[in-house]
This record gives structure tokens, C-alpha cells and sequence, in this order.
């Protein structure tokens, strides 16, 4: 059975190099306006700093694989696929041999779609399994139960995550049917979201599902000294070094009860937000960026001390390290069993310390007036592994081999 | 402390709403108008687009010293008012008609120096801009005609904190009397599981919950002891089986998953004690006026994402129960408001026959002392249910926009 499996991923680390000849640049930016993504190869992964792309596929994976040879050849088939899936290109011809090795769900020429692949580690992967324990980065734990969390096993957690970002269904659909049909005897789906970035309504930061711009106030990505401040891990402990460059995701399944919502007056929405639902200015402003002025206002008469803007950041040179950079997509998954949408927000942040930063945010968004129209039921912290510098390495190298 | 609240309640209650005041009794038709007045906005007379129209738009003061200057040539119809406070101190703004003070748009909290639109179609008729200036008594601006021809939009005559005092007294009165039957109840269901009457308990749990569940609108002043007394496993490290879960979802779990009594006995007693301590602390505590209309729709809120929905069962089966329950307590929180809510919501007849529709769903759902559980439920009668519970709910949000408790004096 092993044997099989380790065959078929196998077989597809050595589709790979010819597709990987196609010129990057050829089909990037597709979506015309759009920056283009940046490339697979550099110090970081792409997917991180660069604008979210309008179509996402989140997954988490448990990892099968036998033994630590079968792990090393699952890195080493991912970075293939992610490399060769994110250039595009004519996928091998198999003959007579065997199926096609494509879906072919995006044409004989496959388009790079300005497709990411962004590839993240549980803290469960780091157990006895593969002897990995000693290498586990220093920030990494499970995703703890937040108290207004409602957990659902089924949706947490995993050994593995992947983030495909494209601008449309079919590119993260190929992207993802590719990745799990080259590593199905190394690793099992957990749990998968599909998610989307709304247009700008009508212009500025896309909205959530509640009508409010969401992700408004994001630190700056240009801002190289903020990034290694605020999202680059940077670690010299030998054990651990291997982690530099790389960051810590926090995803959060965020169901929003948006028939209740809608049942709550506008005003009442604009306090519990800090933010007003037209516009997205601060309540204290006129403009979506405009910064919210808390010193002028120390009792929360414009913007309420418990508004979620204010506690999210409440900006002072003291909580100023606790910032996280976001980078959410809305969900849609059908109805539930009383009739009601099944939407909410697939919440992305991006942070160099959890604790310091995500959970700390999170602790003081406890009770939020906003809880009663939410509820978390799943998500996962991560390890987003440095980027691969060249075609000559894969993921992880400097730990496997 | 309820003595002293009840006092400062008839201190206050001096100068309240004149009962004779003008009633906007046409507030839901109104606001098929409002729709139509929408579109005219569009209309060739008023033909920029609101962006560009900005420029167009009166800019009124509000603040301390100039509240309502800047309102001129006031027309009938949809309208954008940009507000700017130009005072010192942050300020709420209403838009009423003189002199029947009924508010026809409103904002809170404007910050100094901010400009907010505030929305409103006005038909022709005398109004005024009233300032709520942080700390200060109401100042109404000057008296301004709108002329034209056109249909206005909706508006409430508001109503005060001190308008809720009664009602709040009322339903603290129904909470005391529901926490005494609490008691007996969760009495009842200690003393089986203490005699190892498992069989007793089971049947006693039920009578127990629904006391609980039946007291609507008082939860949140039940401070920790509604999740100590009712709490989900949700949220919780360990779930089902974390410490912290106590109370009778706590107790359900373990009658229904064949824990033993020696299991049970400090738990069920733990319970009997949180009641106990709730039913002491309950006279001391303040049951807020303003949480009433709010709490209209939010029990029955919580009744569709929990109950309807079967997931705060914990093996007994009986969330049509509970959904039952909560009905009562809404029921019991309308009661307390209709002297509020008669003439000021058209849809409160419509509440009504939609309320009795939704009990008579569940009652059927009745069987002894038994209920169908929710996941049994024949698919069509679930869809019904989900359907009455959802309309219901739709009817009930507007109680909490009109009995926003407003200054009025």
C-alpha cells in the first residue's frame, strides 16, 4: 500500500520540470490592473504581502506519510507542483500508459492565473512521528479555544496547510485537484474553504458579509522595516534557524449570522464596529483612512471604549507590537438546518509572533459587543515556511535532508 | 437597590412623554414611500448623483451654540442634511417635527469637528433639528418650513429611559416569581439525582430547564450566573467534559449519556447552589430598561441559532421545549412594551397572530411530557417552523428601533 502511494506522488515530482520551462512572466497578471504576484522563488513565500487575489482555497492537511524518506519526497513533490502550477505551462504527455496528467480543467496550456501556493506547518507535524520535534518553530502551538470560540473538531487544526489565491474558481480548483492527486498517499484533506474577495463596493477596502469595509487599517507591506517587525520570523537559535524568513498564519473560520445582523438597527451596527457602514470611515471621521483620533475621545462617546476597532487597535505606542497583518476573504457554503446562510469570514492574519500579536488581539475582542452576531467554528495555526531561493531546493530542505 | 432604583424612577418620571402627543401611526406605510422617494432622488429635478451633489447639500451646525443654523431652503422630499458639529464636545443630532417632536432621522456621537449625512424624506411641515449635546439639556434649533410637494418618510415619537422604568419593574416582577419556580424545580431534580433516582431526575430536568428558559429578557442581568446555570460546552477547552461546564446542560449530558448518580451528585448539587445564589442576588441586580426592546427579537434569535437547530442539546431531546419556553418569554416581554408599543408600531397585530402561530407549531409538537426532538421533526413541519420562527423574528426588529430609549427632554 505504501509502496503505491509513494509511486503516485512520485510520479508526479517527475511531470514537473517540463511544464517548469514555461516563462513566468507569460500569463501573470491575468486579471488586468491587478499588480502581478510575485514569483515562487525568493527569501519569503508569495502570498503574504502581496494584495489578496479575488479567489482562495484554504486547506488543512493530516499527513500519512511512512516514515521521514516519504515525508522528504512530499516537500519535495509540493514545491515541484507549486512551482510548476504557479508558471504554468503544457502539462506533460503521458501516451498510452497512463491517464492524463492533468484535469484539464484549464485548457491543453495550463495558465498561471496569478496563482500563489502558500504552504504552512501544524505544531502536530513536529511530534514523534518524523523526528522533527527538536526543529519545531519556536512560536508554534495549536490553535488554543478562545471563549466565544464554538468549535468544531472537524474544522481545525492539521499537520499541513495550504493557501491557493488565484482571481478565479477554476485556477484554485486545478490548483488544488493537482496538488492532492500528487500527494494523496502522503497526505489526507482535513478541512477545505473556498473563499472570495469581494469588489470594492464601491470603492476602498472590500466588504464583509456584514456590509462593513473589512481590513482597513493593515500595516504597511511596502514598509520593509515594519514587515520584519511585524511579519518575519527571525530566529538564530541553530535548531530553530531554519525558520527565518518565514511567519506565523492564523486562520480563523468565522461564521456571521447575518440574518440576525440584519435585524439590528444601522446605528447600533456602527457602534459595534467604530466604523461607519457607508463609507468605512471611523466614527470620528469622514474617510475610510482616516485615522481615529481615540486621544480626543477618552470615554468612547464617538467611538465606543468596547467597539471593535478600539479594542482590535487600540493604538498606542504599547499595543503597537501587537498589530497583525490581515488578509480575509469571505465564505459561502450554502444554508444551514434552521435555513439560515451558512457566510462568514475565512479570517487570514499574518503575524511574526502569535502571541504577541494575533492572541493579543484576540484577548481583547473577548465579549466584544460583535460576538453575539459571529461564531468561530474552526481555523488553525501555522507555520508559513520561508520561501524556496532557487530551483535547485525544495520546502523544508534544511530539515529533511 | 431595587428600592433606590424605583425611587430615582418616580423622581424622574415627572416630565415624560406627554401621553396626547401626535402618533406616527403610519410608520411601516411610510415607509413604502421612503422606497418611492428613494428613487426620486435620481430624478432629472435633483439629477447628480448624491456624490457629486454633496456640494448641494445644506450644511447644518450642531453643537451648543448653533445647533440647527445652516438649514435653509428646506424642500419636501429625499433629502441629505450634512451635519457638522462645531462645537466642543461630542453630540447626537435628531430631526423632529414641531411640535410633535416625533424624530424622523437621527445620529449619536458626532465628534467635534465631524461632518456626518444624515437621511430623511420630509413632506411638507415644520421641523427642527434638536442637539444632544454631550452633558447638556436638549437645545432645539430654529423652526424651519419645508415647502413642495412630496411624500416624507417614516418617524417615531421617541421614547425615554424613564418610559421603560415601568415596563422594566413589570418584567423584574415576572423574573422574581419565574426564579422562585426555578427553584422548586432545580430543587426537585437535585433531591433524584441525590436518592439515585435516575429515572426521576430524567423527568425532573425538563421543568427545571424550561423555568429557566422562560425568563427571556433577564439573562443578561444575570451576570455569570447564566453561564454557571445554562452555559454550552462551547468555548471551552475541554468541552463536554472541561470543569467549567456546569449547570443543567451539564446535568442533561449526564443524565442522557448514562452517567452514574455519584457522577451526578456534586454537579446537580452545584446547580442547586448556583440557583439558590442567583435567586438571593437577583433583588440587588438592575434589570437595564433599554436591554427590553433589544431583547424582543434576541431570545427568539437565540432560539433559531440554538434550539431550532438542536445544537444546545445535550442528549435530552427537548429544544422544541425550550423554543417553547422562550416564545413565553418573549410573549411576556411584549406584554410589558405594548403600552409603549401600541400606536407606535403598526405591525404589532401581525406580532401577535404570529406569536400565537409559532406556539400552536410547537404545542404540537408536544406529546405528555414528551417532544418530538428536532431532528425528527417531519421535514415539511421543520421548514414551517423554521419559517414562522424566521417571519416572527423579521416583525419583532423593529421594536428595538422604536423603543430606542431617546432624550426627550
Amino acid at each position: 500500500m505504501s509502496g503505491y502511494n509513494r509511486r503516485t506522488f512520485l510520479a508526479g515530482a517527475l511531470a514537473t520540470g517540463i511544464a517548469g520551462a514555461v516563462a513566468r512572466t507569460a500569463q501573470a497578471g491575468a486579471d488586468a490592473g491587478a499588480p502581478p504576484v510575485p514569483p515562487f522563488h525568493g527569501p519569503h513565500q508569495a502570498g503574504i504581502l502581496n494584495p489578496a487575489r479575488r479567489r482562495t482555497v484554504v486547506a488543512a492537511f493530516d499527513i500519512v506519510a511512512d516514515g521521514k524518506a516519504e515525508l522528504t519526497e512530499l516537500f519535495r513533490t509540493l514545491t515541484d507542483r507549486a512551482r510548476s502550477l504557479t508558471t504554468g505551462g503544457v502539462p506533460p504527455e503521458p501516451g498510452i500508459t497512463a491517464p492524463p496528467a492533468d484535469s484539464g480543467i484549464l485548457g491543453p496550456n495550463v495558465p498561471a492565473g496569478a496563482l500563489t501556493v502558500t504552504l504552512g506547518l501544524g505544531a502536530s507535524l513536529f511530534d514523534d512521528r518524523y523526528g522533527l520535534a527538536s526543529r519545531k518553530p519556536a512560536g508554534l502551538v495549536q490553535m488554543p479555544v478562545f471563549p466565544n470560540d464554538d468549535l468544531d473538531p472537524a474544522w481545525c487544526h492539521g499537520d499541513l496547510s495550504l493557501q491557493l489565491e488565484a482571481d478565479d474558481d477554476d485556477t484554485v480548483l486545478h490548483a488544488f485537484r493537482d496538488l492532492a492527486r500528487h500527494t494523496r498517499g502522503a497526505m489526507q484533506v482535513r478541512w477545505r474553504m473556498n473563499g472570495f474577495v469581494s469588489p470594492p463596493r464601491p470603492s476602498g477596502t472590500p466588504r464583509n458579509f456584514m456590509g462593513f469595509k473589512d481590513g482597513i487599517s493593515n500595516p504597511d507591506t511596502n514598509d520593509a522595516a515594519e514587515m520584519d517587525r511585524l511579519v518575519w520570523v527571525r530566529d538564530e537559535r541553530p535548531e530553530t534557524a531554519w525558520t527565518t524568513g518565514g511567519s506565523y498564519v492564523a486562520f480563523r473560520l468565522i461564521r456571521m449570522l447575518v440574518e440576525f445582523w440584519d435585524r439590528v438597527g444601522i446605528s447600533e451596527q456602527e457602534q459595534m464596529f467604530g466604523r461607519t457602514r457607508d463609507t468605512g470611515a471611523p466614527l470620528d471621521g469622514a474617510h475610510e483612512q482616516d485615522v481615529p483620533r481615540y486621544e480626543l475621545d477618552p470615554a468612547g462617546k464617538a467611538i465606543p471604549i468596547t467597539s471593535h476597532i478600539r479594542l482590535a487597535n487600540p493604538r498606542k505606542p504599547e499595543t503597537d507590537d501587537s498589530r497583525i497583518l490581515r488578509r480575509s476573504f469571505n465564505y459561502d457554503r450554502g444554508v444551514d438546518d434552521v435555513g439560515n446562510l451558512d457566510v462568514g469570514l475565512l479570517f487570514t492574519s499574518y503575524q511574526q509572533d502569535l502571541h504577541r500579536q494575533f492572541e493579543a488581539v484576540q484577548m481583547r475582542l473577548v465579549d466584544e459587543p460583535l460576538v453575539d452576531y459571529i461564531s468561530p467554528f474552526g481555523g488553525g495555526y501555522f507555520f508559513v515556511v520561508p520561501g524556496v531561493p532557487d530551483t535547485s531546493e525544495f520546502y523544508l530542505q534544511s530539515i529533511l535532508i | 437597590m431595587l428600592a433606590l432604583f424605583v425611587a430615582i424612577y418616580q423622581e424622574l418620571i415627572v416630565d415624560i412623554r406627554r401621553p396626547g402627543a401626535v402618533i406616527a401611526a403610519s410608520l411601516f406605510l411610510a415607509a413604502g414611500c421612503s422606497t418611492a422617494g428613494a428613487d426620486e432622488h435620481a430624478s432629472p429635478s435633483t439629477s447628480a448623483p448624491a456624490n457629486a451633489q454633496a456640494s448641494a447639500n445644506p450644511t447644518v451646525q450642531i453643537g451648543a451654540s448653533h445647533c440647527g443654523e445652516g438649514w435653509t431652503n428646506p424642500q419636501a422630499g429625499p433629502q441629505i442634511i450634512m451635519v457638522t458639529n462645531t462645537g466642543d464636545v461630542s453630540s447626537g443630532v435628531d430631526l423632529v417635527d414641531v411640535p410633535g417632536g416625533a424624530v424622523h432621522a437621527e445620529l449619536e456621537g458626532l465628534a467635534p469637528g465631524v461632518t456626518r449625512p444624515l437621511r430623511v424624506s420630509l413632506t411638507q411641515g415644520t421641523y427642527a433639528i434638536r442637539c444632544d449635546v454631550d452633558e447638556r439639556d436638549l437645545i432645539v434649533g430654529p423652526s424651519v418650513t419645508v415647502v413642495g410637494n412630496a411624500p416624507g418618510g417614516p418617524a417615531t415619537v421617541p421614547i425615554s429611559d424613564n418610559d421603560l422604568f415601568a415596563p422594566a419593574q413589570a418584567y423584574t416582577e415576572y423574573v422574581t416569581g419565574g426564579l422562585k419556580t426555578l427553584r422548586a424545580k432545580t430543587e426537585a431534580l437535585t433531591k433524584a439525582v441525590d436518592r439515585g433516582d435516575l429515572t426521576a431526575a430524567r423527568r425532573a430536568w425538563l421543568p427545571a430547564h424550561l423555568a429557566y428558559e422562560s425568563l427571556g429578557s433577564a439573562y443578561g442581568t444575570f451576570g455569570d450566573f447564566d453561564g454557571e446555570i445554562n452555559g454550552r460546552p462551547a468555548g471551552l477547552p475541554g468541552g463536554v467534559h472541561d470543569k467549567n461546564f456546569t449547570g443543567l446542560h451539564r446535568v442533561e449530558y449526564g443524565l442522557w449519556h448514562d452517567e452514574s448518580a455519584k457522577t451526578l451528585r456534586p454537579i446537580a448539587d452545584r446547580l442547586y447552589q448556583d440557583v439558590k445564589a442567583l435567586c438571593d442576588d437577583f433583588p440587588d441586580e438592575r434589570l437595564d430598561p433599554a436591554d427590553l426592546p433589544l431583547r424582543a427579537h434576541e431570545i427568539l434569535e437565540n432560539t433559531l441559532q440554538f434550539e431550532l437547530s438542536g445544537r444546545s442539546d445535550q442528549g435530552s431531546g427537548t429544544t422544541l421545549a425550550t423554543a417553547a419556553a422562550n416564545l413565553q418569554g418573549t410573549r411576556e416581554t411584549l406584554a410589558v412594551l405594548r403600552p409603549l408599543l401600541q400606536g407606535r408600531y403598526p405591525g404589532l397585530k401581525q406580532v401577535d397572530a404570529h406569536l400565537d402561530r409559532v406556539e400552536t407549531l410547537l404545542a404540537a409538537q408536544k406529546h405528555g411530557d414528551t417532544w418530538t426532538p428536532v431532528d425528527q421533526l417531519d421535514h415539511r413541519v421543520r421548514k414551517t417552523i423554521n419559517g414562522a420562527v424566521g417571519e416572527l423574528l423579521e416583525e419583532l426588529a423593529p421594536v428595538a428601533e422604536i423603543l430606542f430609549p431617546r432624550r426627550t427632554q
